[in-house]
């Protein structure tokens, strides 16, 4: 891309934003100071300054009333890293940096994930669709349409190999009102651009005939296919399951806090849980990955914030339709969305959503009910839907770039840091792809230093254990012959056992606090949000641990469940007024 | 796997309501088993240790697990069988017409036949979610009942300092609660302009012990990342809609939420029962007969019940029906539909079974506080009134009863529960 002169590029920008604006170049990437009166100007001015061909925007704008973010550390102290050697470090334990380490398990070479929080999947990647998109709505020629469509061919067999579920419904983009269907070829051609796997011209009565339920609006619909489905935070657990057995170490509970750079290489990594070394360094940090570049000197870029909100709906709404389906129309366009839709679980929940919206806050989960009102519009592509089947929504914050493509590649300033950033959506769909071209860069960078050779061991597989559930009867009754706790259901809902939260919690990596079960099993994911397992699950995380049933979390520390036992408790009240 | 079992009557639910079913069916001489998913028998009232309990049935004040204990000693002597810590996976009915039940427990897989069933499931509380509570997302937000759980089974305390939104009974009884385990409560909060609980309730829970009882307000925002660290209080106008500007932080650390039953009718929708859109609960005749042939519902799963004595009293009714089902000779219904009229909520059972000579015992609620008198009235399409009975005040958060005598339906098309406004004056006078 051509890169517009500074001066140039200053001018179009105070005409727009205003004269206050100190647009810079800063080794080749375009540096924005000053002050602008909303955060919706300042996001404005980046998508603006990311036009003129810079090696990224970093997007330094102050809005009144709004205080940088400083990353919280967690409240762990101990020395279990100082001092180590990796020769490689990946930050971060979302999708990205467990598929990552997945994929470099393949090498001989010691690999350390660090994740700031208790468990795996807390952040962008558990707070999703959980949709492989089919790589037809990204923008043609960006990273976003290529890497899409690569990880929808690898996800299937990874599923597999896995052991989680994966399935294919296919997506619909329904056509509403007669002259929407216009947009067909134009629709054809830019899913002949992107290399998908598969379209079909749906007519209405075809619709109709495969959705009985659909809005009886409706004129006929563009189907991919290969649109699939999985369960996110399985998938990234399942991924770092898979890496631990291979000999990759996970680091919960760990924040890398700076770095230190000599010669142009990322010399240290210091954490809460002691400093150490690493040959390679990954920055796989989702919402804070602007963050961590800087800590090497290498803020070449800016992320932004974008809330997206969902609805889950009620497991017995699965049955109502068999695609993913969305209607564009029923929402005002939006340039920077998908606009969203429904959604269909593995398990057979329906999904509405997502929403999105420019707010400051990278780790902001807040719903508010304006954002519920604007699901809601979801609900009537099928007529089945209504807001008494929500069991519960989410939000989650797709870290954005202001070109609006993925960042993945090799630092141009520190020889030994690859990066992995802007990973917004359809960075679940495309983390396959995207991780095998980052362990192409790390191995490249490492063979600098030791010789990489394969690993003589990899096991793809990883083991699972059975999921009761779906056990054919006879089947079941084995598996609680050989143990009665699967016999011992303690999730109405979901129907999950005792053996199977035991299970969950005797892993490679196992993580005791009730969410990660959650996540794990679904014990707590159904009709009655947890009111009848909670107790449950908490007794039985205390003896497996051998903790204190009040002393288990929710998500982590300081998420407690309990404030402790009622007789003390009143003891010390009495004490505390006499 | 282990062997099948074929008994007259399974009862799915071992609280009061299936207790007292399986004493009917027994008592009716059917060969009855009750499956429980809990590891003791007693439903929700094994978590209800204070009292107030089976004054109509057992003629004393009792404890909820007093109470309990009490069904369940009686249905064990009349013979009932138990099989606890038990999961119905699935319910079907085959082509001989027996349901066929898949129970999963710690014993094994074992498939029960029946020829009646009589679904006992009590209900499950509304959560945060949906009672579409926004903010953040920490800890220590609870449904009253697994605070009641918490508290009364575990011995744990959920805070220190909690706000409870909904005026529901249980919400009410865990302000007493918690305030005697030494809990700062910090006030109860409703949405409506009048308490969802029994006025009883709000005397004793809440006036004795001193805490405020805020009508017209409610929660519109959580705070805290990983525990509660506060709510903020809105005020709601006569649509329920939060006033902009009236919002109030609450320091806190704990939210309770007493926001609402829901009738636990999975198995019934699995069965092809059909519910009723006002009681979330199936639809059914005088003798607790769903529109299923053979399959029969009580207590909760029918309708919230304020009251563990009438609920006894539906599951005796339906355990003694679902052992005449099984039993007897198949016999064809006469159902004349039961509706209930404008001011009111609903009214259960929704249908007169005209070929059955039982009285009918009806419950309904007012869908609005008509404190100043009311005059409810059953009356047939054809006969015209058959009973009337003058109330000094109906409130939606009262179950009336009122018992229509055995008699003769033929010829009715429907039978009415109407409901008329009355002066004061006219009962005293
Ligand atoms: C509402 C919504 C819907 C979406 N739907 C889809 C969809 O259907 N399909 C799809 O393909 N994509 C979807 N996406 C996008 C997808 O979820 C993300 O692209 C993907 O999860 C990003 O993964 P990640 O690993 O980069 O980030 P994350 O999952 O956020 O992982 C980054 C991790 O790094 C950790 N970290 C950060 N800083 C540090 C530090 N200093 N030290 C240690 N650890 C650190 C964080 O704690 C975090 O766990 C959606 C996103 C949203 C918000
Ligand atoms: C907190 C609270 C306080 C109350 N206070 C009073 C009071 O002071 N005085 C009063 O008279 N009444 C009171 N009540 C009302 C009344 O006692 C209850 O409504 C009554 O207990 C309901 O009985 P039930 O048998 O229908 O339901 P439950 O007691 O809920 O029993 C249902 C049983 O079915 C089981 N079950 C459900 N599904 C399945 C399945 N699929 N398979 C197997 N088992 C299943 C459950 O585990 C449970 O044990 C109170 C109720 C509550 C909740």
């Amino acid at each position: 891309m051509l890169v517009i002169p500074i001066a140039k590029a200053t001018k179009k920008l105070r005409e727009r934003f205003g004269a206050s604006l100190e647009p810079r170049d800063d080794r080749g990437s375009l540096l924005l100071e000053g002050t602008v009166p909303s955060w919706d100007a300042k996001i404005e001015a980046g998508w603006a300054a990311a036009r003129f061909g810079y090696h990224g925007v970093v997007n330094d704008l102050m809005v009144p009333g709004v205080c940088d973010e400083a990353l919280e550390q967690p409240p762990l102290r101990d020395g279990a890293l100082e001092g180590a050697y990796f020769d490689v470090a990946i930050v971060g334990g979302g999708v990205i940096g467990a598929a990552l380490a997945r994929e470099l398990a393949r090498w001989e070479l010691s690999v350390l994930v660090l994740e700031k929080e208790y468990d795996l999947a807390v952040h962008t990647s558990g707070r999703n669709d959980g949709m492989i998109h089919d790589g037809f709505a990204a923008s043609p020629g960006t990273k976003k349409a290529a890497y899409n469509v690569r990880g929808n061919r690898l996800w299937e067999p990874l599923c597999r190999e896995l052991g989680i579920e994966f399935k294919r419904p296919g997506s619909l983009v329904i056509f509403r009102g007669r002259t929407s269907a216009i947009a067909y070829p134009l629709m054809v051609a830019r899913a002949k651009e992107n290399a998908v796997d598969g379209w079909e011209y749906w007519s209405r009565a075809r619709l109709r005939a495969e959705e009985p339920n659909v809005h009886p609006d409706q004129h006929g619909a563009f189907f991919l296919p290969s649109a699939g489905v999985l369960s996110p935070y399985k998938a990234t657990i399942a991924l770092a399951e898979n890496a631990a057995a291979n000999g990759v170490r996970f680091s919960f509970d760990t924040c890398l806090l700076s770095m230190g750079v000599e010669g142009g290489r990322v010399a240290s990594l210091r954490t809460n849980r002691g400093e150490f070394r690493a040959g390679v360094v990954v920055n796989a940090a989702g919402n804070w990955a602007d963050v961590v570049a800087g800590m090497a000197g290498d803020r070449f870029f800016s992320l932004h914030q974008r809330c997206g909100t969902e609805l889950i709906l009620d497991i017995n709404t699965g049955a109502t339709q068999r695609h993913i389906m969305s209607m564009p129309s029923l929402l005002q366009v939006r340039s920077k969305t998908k606009g969203g839709g429904l959604v269909l679980t593995p398990e057979g929940n329906v999904l509405a959503g997502p929403t999105a919206r420019e707010r400051p806050g990278r780790e902001d989960y807040s719903t508010s009910a304006a954002e519920l009102r604007e699901l809601e519009r979801h609900l009537k592509i099928n007529t089945k839907l209504s807001l008494s089947q929500v069991i519960s929504y989410f939000a989650g914050v797709r870290p954005c770039s202001y070109e609006e493509d993925f960042i993945i590649e090799k630092s141009r300033r520190v020889a030994n840091l690859v990066h992995a950033a802007g990973i917004q959506s359809p960075g679940l769909a495309s983390a396959p792809a995207i991780a095998a071209d980052l362990a192409a860069m790390v191995v490249d960078i490492a063979a600098g230093f030791k010789a990489v050779r394969l690993r003589a061991r990899w096991m793809p597989h990883r083991g699972t254990k059975p999921e009761l559930r779906r056990l054919p009867l006879e089947e079941r009754a084995q598996a609680i012959a050989r143990d009665g706790s699967y016999g011992r259901i303690v999730c109405r809902c979901e129907e999950v056992s005792e053996g199977e939260v035991r299970d969950s919690l005797r892993t490679l990596l196992p993580v005791y606090s009730l969410d990660a079960v959650k996540r794990r099993t679904r014990a707590g994911m159904g009709r009655c949000h947890g009111a009848f397992c909670t107790p449950r699950v908490m007794e039985i995380i205390a003896s497996e641990t051998g903790m204190e049933p009040c002393a288990v979390s929710k998500k982590g520390p300081g998420s407690y469940l309990c404030a402790g036992k009622t007789k003390e408790h009143k003891a010390q009240a009495a004490e505390a007024r006499s | 796997m282990t062997a099948d079992l074929t008994m007259d009557v399974v009862v799915l639910g071992g609280g009061p309501a299936g207790l007292a079913a399986a004493s009917g069916a027994r008592a009716a001489g059917a060969s009855t088993l009750v499956v429980e998913r809990e590891e003791r028998l007693g439903g929700i009232l094994k978590q209800c240790v204070h009292d107030g309990f089976g004054l109509l049935r057992f003629k004393e004040r009792l404890s909820g697990p007093e109470y309990a204990l009490r069904e369940a000693a009686r249905a064990m002597a009349a013979g009932a069988q138990m099989l606890l810590e038990a999961f119905v996976t699935r319910a079907e009915r085959g082509a001989d017409g027996r349901f066929s039940l898949d129970c999963v427990s710690r014993e094994g897989v074992r498939r029960v036949k029946a020829k009646a069933l009589v679904l006992a499931t009590g209900c499950r509380e509304r959560t945060d979610r949906q009672a579409f509570i926004h903010g953040d997302r920490p800890a220590g937000i609870f449904t009253a009942g697994l605070a009641q759980y918490l508290v009364n089974v575990q011995g744990l305390l959920p805070g220190k300092r909690a706000v409870i939104l909904g005026s529901g009974d249980i919400g009410l009884i865990m302000a007493r609660r918690l305030v005697l385990e030494g809990v700062e409560v910090e006030g109860v909060y409703e949405i409506k302009g009048e308490p969802s609980g029994l006025t009883r309730n709000v005397h004793q829970c809440l006036e004795n012990y001193g805490i405020a009882l805020s009508l017209c307000s409610t929660v519109s925002e959580v705070r805290g990342r990983r525990r509660v660290e506060g709510v903020t209080i809105a005020r709601t106008d006569a649509r329920q809609r939060m006033v902009a500007g009236s919002e109030q932080a609450i320091a806190c650390d704990t939210l309770i939420l007493s926001v609402g039953l829901i009738p636990e009718n999975e198995l019934a929708l699995s069965l092809g029962v059909p519910l009723d859109s006002a009681t979330k609960g199936p639809r059914l005749d005088q003798n607790m007969h769903t529109l299923v042939d053979g399959v029969f519902a009580c207590g909760n799963a029918v309708q919230v019940s304020d009251l563990a004595d009438y609920v006894s009293e539906s599951g005796e009714i339906a355990g003694r029906a679902a052992a005449a089902f099984a039993l007897g000779p198949l016999r064809e219904r006469v159902l004349v539909p039961l509706k209930a009229g404008p001011g009111l909520l609903y009214a259960v059972p929704q249908f007169v079974d005209a070929a059955s000579p039982t009285p009918v015992v009806t419950y309904f609620r007012s869908n609005s506080s008509l404190l100043e008198g009311a005059r409810v009235t059953i009356r047939g399409s054809a006969c015209g009134a058959i009973l009337s009975r003058a109330y000094l005040a109906l409130r939606p958060p009262e179950m009336e009863r009122l018992v229509v005598p055995e008699r003769d339906y033929t010829g009715e098309s429907s039978i009415f529960v109407e409901l008329e406004r009355e002066e004061r004056e006219a009962i005293h006078g």
